[in-house]
């Protein structure tokens, strides 16, 4: 097991630790990468893509050579995190960011940010897709999303989510347009608080991710999903795609987990940002990755490789959107 | 969730033969916990590594008793030097430190020990026979509700301050404007953050802890060159096994103390998002009232010592049961918990009671455990530890500065934090030399977002319509006890300034 600490940790364990990790032996200049990958992590330690990139760093470190150390900046849904990343960190392709490119480029979209994304950092690749859902608790009296859609056009529907600029929320927000229904979306500041309102029945439903919903069993009923397809049916008590069930168009809402890096290391150490992206392709076929994403709470539907186009036309399409909803996003009228 | 007695018996003989490590985590769970700025969360993701590589219950086991331990930690430098160790700890200051100064301090370590033994004790007890039950306070616990509980811990400000009631509602207001510092809680809008990304969530609170307590403590303490006074001092060198002994008597005297507010802390525990800082402030708040003589609390008395310590361990319990009845994690130690768990594919939530009851009950086991190990192993250390404040300042203080700017920066690596502390314990000292109450200011920055939080959130839910806070017959119940709770100190003033009216005339 490779035992992974970042500087704060290294600076918790003492003086020893720091001293071992500076009398690492050099490898050969040139050699790519010669030393650690410095991962930053735009959310809190531990949380959803802290535990999916620990995961898949297990096994990227095989193919990259390289071990990972970690750093976490959260705050302002990301905002911070990216902002340390752009400003402090060098632009060498030994620093990368993982993210959540649909939550994050929605919040580029509504917040007033010091950086541009493409100017500043490119997504390279990405690991999965994690579909926005709407459920509700077990003892609500709505059993599908026809249902809650009938009581929404006579009153406001409440849906926590963790916080508004969120794909899931965009979700909702669309779905209320297409059908006539009123919602009203009610952020919690943090996912387990939002699923907590769910259940306790503080608000009729939640609006969130699918995979950090996974783990609720049965006092969550699914009743929709922001796809074309429910790509886990069997976890989701079979909920239908939306625009199956009520015949709407509603693009797909999805967060994919992704690297970034600067836009200016692409340009600068090509054969670098080659190196990243082959083997980061690499990790994909490989079955012991499976045992560990599934292990970190990821279920193997989700795990899906998307190249930095793929990144880049699904960041355009969640700008747009968070454009299309800016007045409900932020408190701008 | 059915109980049975051969699952319990097979967990407490499971946990009886990790006794070493329970022994090791307790251990640093103490120290950890004993240092502002290092919490119990940091050090399980720090050893990350260990959890995944041993075993679901090992790892369940070593988490468990480092989780309660911290809490149990936090109370010794809040004693000693007035310096809590984490939020929870914050209110043992209040008499803790009074006690020490007295030469009390190691009667004050071991109410605190005890307190939090008994609190966490008979609250793991307690979650194991009614676990379904209580489990089920959590769906009556809804923003509304959170608020009413806020206002209880905040209306201790008025009694902290009242020494000098202006002084210390304006610190108390100075707290609460600092809390307020960060994006709002709807829409993310940054407030009083002067364009300083760190400051986007909010004023760190470790920052204000440290800075306002630590930093400012260490300052006052140069000026002079002992912490004790000269009686304190001579009773300190002469302090032996009866102190020892005589703080163990001294809380058993007060034994209901310890169970109540112990339960104070169980069920704010529950509330997922309200932890340990807290239960102990509307604990000592709410045993402070029902005293009959409240005037005494502040002046280092063994009730202000025994209600935060027994609360925020009872909230240590509390704080689990969210976690394990329906998956969702009451705080953060909890949910890096439920990161192991999850990595070991073990379903927290109602199905762990059905597919998996020995890790959630055996929990509870291991905090039984924990406690009653800790209880052997911290008592004949009060009488070594205790001696802490027998060191020249001169020398405590620099070693104070240097400690807990390290624990300062150690949560999120930034160096902004540490000017931050700096600035913190420049306000904290003018605020002591000048008669401000630093308590007053910590309760409002802790207290404060929560509350704004909760406020705005109620308000969305309900459309903007004020009256949802007297919507819900619990939050109503709950109005109506802080409304006796703020009109029975004039009522008993009253009552005595009657007495003392019919003597007189008589």
């Amino acid at each position: 097991m490779t035992i992974m600490l970042d500087r704060r940790h290294v600076l918790m364990a003492g003086a020893g630790a720091l001293a071992a990790s500076l009398a690492r032996p050099a490898r050969a200049a040139g050699d790519f990468p010669d030393k650690p990958i410095q991962v930053l992590i735009p959310t809190g330690e531990g949380g959803g893509v802290d535990q999916a990139a620990r995961a898949f760093n297990r096994i990227w470190s095989k193919y990259l050579g390289a071990n990972f150390e970690y750093s976490y900046f959260p705050g302002a849904s990301g905002q911070v995190g990216y902002e340390v990343f752009i400003s402090k960190r060098p632009a060498d392709a030994y620093n990368i960011l993982f993210g959540n490119i649909g939550p994050e480029m929605i919040m580029y979209a509504t917040q007033k940010v010091k950086y541009k994304y493409q100017e500043d950092f490119t997504y390279i690749g990405s690991m999965d897709i994690d579909d926005s859902v709407i459920w509700v608790g077990s003892s609500s009296k709505f059993k599908t999303i026809q249902e809650l859609v009938e009581e929404g056009k006579k009153r406001e529907i409440t849906l926590s989510t963790s916080r508004l600029p969120h794909p899931s929320t965009i979700g909702a927000l669309a779905l209320a347009e297409a059908t006539g229904m009123k919602v009203r979306m009610i952020p919690y500041g943090g996912g387990g608080p939002a699923r907590s309102a769910a259940i306790t029945g503080e608000v009729d439903g939640c609006a969130t991710f699918l995979s950090s919903s996974l783990g609720l069993g049965d006092q969550a009923r699914f009743l929709t999903v922001f796809n074309d397809t429910n790509r886990a049916p069997e976890l989701t008590n079979n909920a239908p795609p939306v625009n199956q069930a009520l015949g709407t168009k509603i693009p797909q809402m999805s967060g994919q987990r992704a690297i970034a890096i600067h836009t200016k290391a692409v340009e600068a150490y090509p054969d670098r940002v080659k190196k990243l992206t082959d083997s980061f392709k690499q990790v994909f076929a490989d079955p012991e990755y499976k045992t560990v994403a599934e292990k970190a709470g990821t279920p193997w539907e989700f795990i899906q490789y998307g190249d930095a186009a793929s990144c880049q036309e699904s960041a355009k399409e969640f700008v747009e959107l968070a454009d299309r909803f800016r007045s409900l996003l932020t408190a701008t009228k | 969730m059915n109980l049975s007695l051969s699952l319990l018996s097979d967990q407490f003989l499971l946990n009886f033969s990790y006794l070493w490590l329970i022994v090791i985590a307790t251990t640093i769970g103490i120290i950890i916990g004993a240092m502002p700025g290092f919490g119990s969360a940091n050090t399980i993701i720090m050893l990350l590594p260990f959890t995944l590589a041993v075993d679901v219950e090992v790892a369940m086991i070593f988490m468990v008793s480092l989780f309660v331990a911290s809490h149990m930690g936090g109370g010794i430098t809040s004693i000693l030097l007035n310096i809590p160790g984490n939020g929870g700890s914050a209110a043992t200051c209040l008499d803790g430190y009074p006690m020490a100064r007295k030469g009390l301090g190691q009667q004050a370590l071991v109410l605190s020990f005890v307190a939090s033994t008994v609190g966490g004790m008979v609250t793991a007890l307690m979650s194991i026979f009614l676990l379904p039950y209580i489990a089920r306070l959590a769906f009556y616990m809804h923003s509304v509700e959170m608020v009413v509980i806020l206002l209880f811990g905040i209306t201790l400000i008025a009694s902290v301050a009242s020494d000098n009631m202006l002084k210390g509602l304006i610190a108390g207001f100075l707290g609460l404007l600092i809390g307020a510092i960060g994006a709002d809680h709807i829409y993310s809008t940054p407030r009083g953050t002067f364009g300083f990304i760190e400051l986007y969530d909010g004023v760190p609170l470790i920052a204000v802890l440290i800075g306002v307590f630590a930093i400012s403590e260490a300052l006052i303490m140069m000026e002079s060159s002992s912490v004790l006074s000269d009686t304190g001092k001579q009773m300190m060198r002469q302090s032996g096994w009866k102190e020892t002994w005589e703080g163990v008597v001294w809380s058993f005297q007060r034994t209901w103390h310890m169970i109540w507010t112990g339960i104070i802390g169980l069920i704010i525990g529950i509330v997922p998002g309200a932890g340990a800082s807290i239960a102990a402030f509307v604990a000592y708040q709410q045993s402070r009232l029902y005293s009959k003589t409240p005037e005494k609390y502040g002046t280092g008395i063994p009730e202000g010592v025994i209600a935060p310590e027994s609360a925020n361990n009872g909230c240590a319990s509390g704080d689990l049961i969210p976690l394990l009845v329906i998956g969702v994690p009451g705080g953060t130690t909890a949910a890096v918990m439920l990161i192991v768990m999850t990595y070991h594919g073990v379903q927290l939530g109602p199905r762990l009671f059905i597919q998996n009851p020995g890790i959630g009950y055996g929990v509870f086991i291991t905090m039984l455990i924990a406690y009653a190990v800790m209880l052997f192993t911290t008592l004949p250390l009060t009488r070594w530890v205790s001696k802490l404040v027998l060191i020249p300042t001169p020398v405590l203080a620099p070693i104070i500065i240097a400690f807990t700017l390290v624990g300062a920066f150690a949560p999120r690596g930034y160096m902004f934090d540490l000017w931050l502390t700096l600035l913190f314990g420049a306000i904290g000292y003018v605020c002591r030399r000048t008669g401000f109450n630093v308590v007053a200011l910590l309760i409002g920055v802790i207290l404060g977002p929560m509350l704004e939080a909760n406020v705005m959130r109620a308000l969305r839910i309900s459309g903007n319509d004020p009256w949802v806070f007297f919507s819900s017959p619990v939050g109503n119940i709950l109005w109506a006890a802080l409304a006796v709770s703020l009109a029975i100190p004039s009522i008993v003033q009253w009552r005595r300034n009657r007495a003392a009216a019919r003597t007189a005339t008589a």
